[in-house]
């Protein structure tokens, strides 16, 4: 009964780690559903400070801010600033590598160019190292549910850096949360803010809605404020992004727990099985060597 | 829908604060505090922290505000008003232990300014406004009647 006793171990030690696997998933779940709340909660302001630029980008003439970008910057001697936003703890699924691996395509893709990095989370971090890539800062203590204050000063940073560190550009890749099944990786420009975008997104609302041009009054002037509405606009946004990204970690840590306990069932069912088999054959094996045994004496 | 009242929404990067119509709204902006009444005229300006005060018949809502700016504009002949604010919260949540930390909290920040022991300041300036605002506003509204 060697092999049975095998058995045996192997499947109680399954039948512990399915009960961590399990456990992990409930508490991602549970995290899932706060991050969740946060990140569709903040979509309000994201949704209304957005509107409020669009209304005010008509206003834009050809601009001397520098948060706002026209067209016709040479695009291949740029210098970029990349924001990495990952977890700090691994065991869930992809979420991880595929947002690294949607780095690595953005970096093969801006090959001779500065390119600095920011990385949120510690799985970023070492990632990066590993390419190695130029990390200026990285921030590995963000909270799971992350609240305003703690995300501010790393928004300011970036400001900072992009103000005075002479990039060009200031990219974030971070995860879309899209459901709890679905999140994308996505690379998106948080700094300088496009014109044309702007514009584009005015045409179709115009078209849309047929949209009157509304006269403001600025107070104090126009151009203050407008560095001053894009400047929170994209301190929250860094905000916004992070909530994106933990929502999506949870869930991808929830659904990842949730496929290595089923996994586990699985293999506790197969090796129960085989386990039952081994023992059946024993015992039948035993009886006939009796029979046998009794019927060589009698 | 009267189109004698405002359609007043206070949303943070956090949550949605407040949504309701309102008869008017005294908000602090940059420039100085302004009331704004029905078919007030559109306009864009930054919000200083303070307190805005909503009213509503007799009702008063007043809510700690800081950092952010407002939009106001007409839509189909409601006035709109958007206050997007750093931080917002009504002043019945902030407590006189709140407002004791809340203090305690200013008090040392502006010892650790002194000594000069502050690297984040950005982040430092922003708690501090928010502590003393909230002190402020709570003084000002200790004693007097509100809507909860």
């Amino acid at each position: 009964m060697a092999a049975g006793k095998e058995l045996k171990r192997r499947i109680k030690s399954i039948k512990n780690t399915k009960k961590i696997t399990k456990a992990m998933e409930l508490v991602s779940a549970s995290k899932m559903k706060r991050a969740i709340s946060a990140t569709l909660a903040s979509r309000a302001y994201a949704g209304y400070s957005w509107e409020v630029l669009q209304s005010l980008a008509e206003y834009v003439s050809e601009t001397q801010n520098p948060l706002i970008a026209g067209a016709g910057t040479d695009k291949t001697k740029e210098k970029i600033l990349v924001v990495l936003v990952t977890s700090n703890r691994s065991l869930c699924g992809g979420y991880n590598s595929q947002v690294t691996r949607k780095t690595i395509a953005f970096i093969r893709e801006h090959a001779g160019q500065t390119l600095d990095f920011i990385s949120i989370g510690a799985k970023g971090e070492s990632n990066l190292r590993r390419l190695g890539q130029n990390i200026i800062a990285s921030f590995n203590d963000i909270a799971d549910a992350p609240k305003l204050s703690d995300i501010y000063p790393i928004g300011n940073y970036i400001l900072d850096l992009y103000k005075k560190g002479g990039y060009d550009r200031v990219c974030v890749a971070y995860t879309d949360f899209v459901s709890a099944l679905t999140q994308t990786p996505q690379i998106a420009t948080l700094l300088p803010v496009k014109k044309d975008e702007l514009m584009e997104t005015i045409a179709e609302a115009k078209q849309n809605a047929s949209k009157a041009t509304i006269n403001y009054t600025f107070e104090p002037d126009y151009e203050t404020l407008m560095s001053m509405i894009v400047e929170k606009i994209a301190r929250m946004r860094v905000y916004q992004m992070i909530l994106e990204s933990t929502a999506s970690e949870h869930s991808a840590r929830m659904l990842a727990m949730k496929n290595a306990s089923d996994a586990a069932g699985e293999m506790i069912d197969d090796l129960t099985l085989a386990f039952n088999k081994a023992r059946q054959a024993g015992i039948t094996q035993e009886i006939s060597e009796i029979s046998a045994g009794m019927a060589s004496v009698s | 829908m009267s189109s004698n009242q405002i359609k007043l929404k206070i949303i943070t990067p956090e949550k949605t604060v407040l949504e309701e119509m309102v008869d008017s709204v005294t908000i602090p902006t940059t420039e100085g505090e302004i009331t704004i009444l029905p078919h007030h005229i559109p306009l864009v300006s930054g919000l200083a922290s303070g307190d805005i005060v909503a009213r509503h018949g007799e009702d008063v809502v007043p809510m700690a505000v800081s950092g952010g700016f407002i939009e106001v504009k007409g839509v189909s002949g409601v006035t709109e008003v958007a206050v997007l604010a750093d931080f917002a919260e009504h002043v019945k949540e902030i407590s006189e232990d709140a407002v004791r930390a809340a203090q305690a909290r200013a008090d040392e920040l502006k010892k650790m300014k002194e000594n000069g022991e502050v690297v984040d300041f950005e982040h430092f300036a922003s708690e501090l406004e928010r502590s003393l605002t909230r002190v402020k506003v709570a003084d000002k509204w200790r004693g007097k009647k509100y809507r909860i």
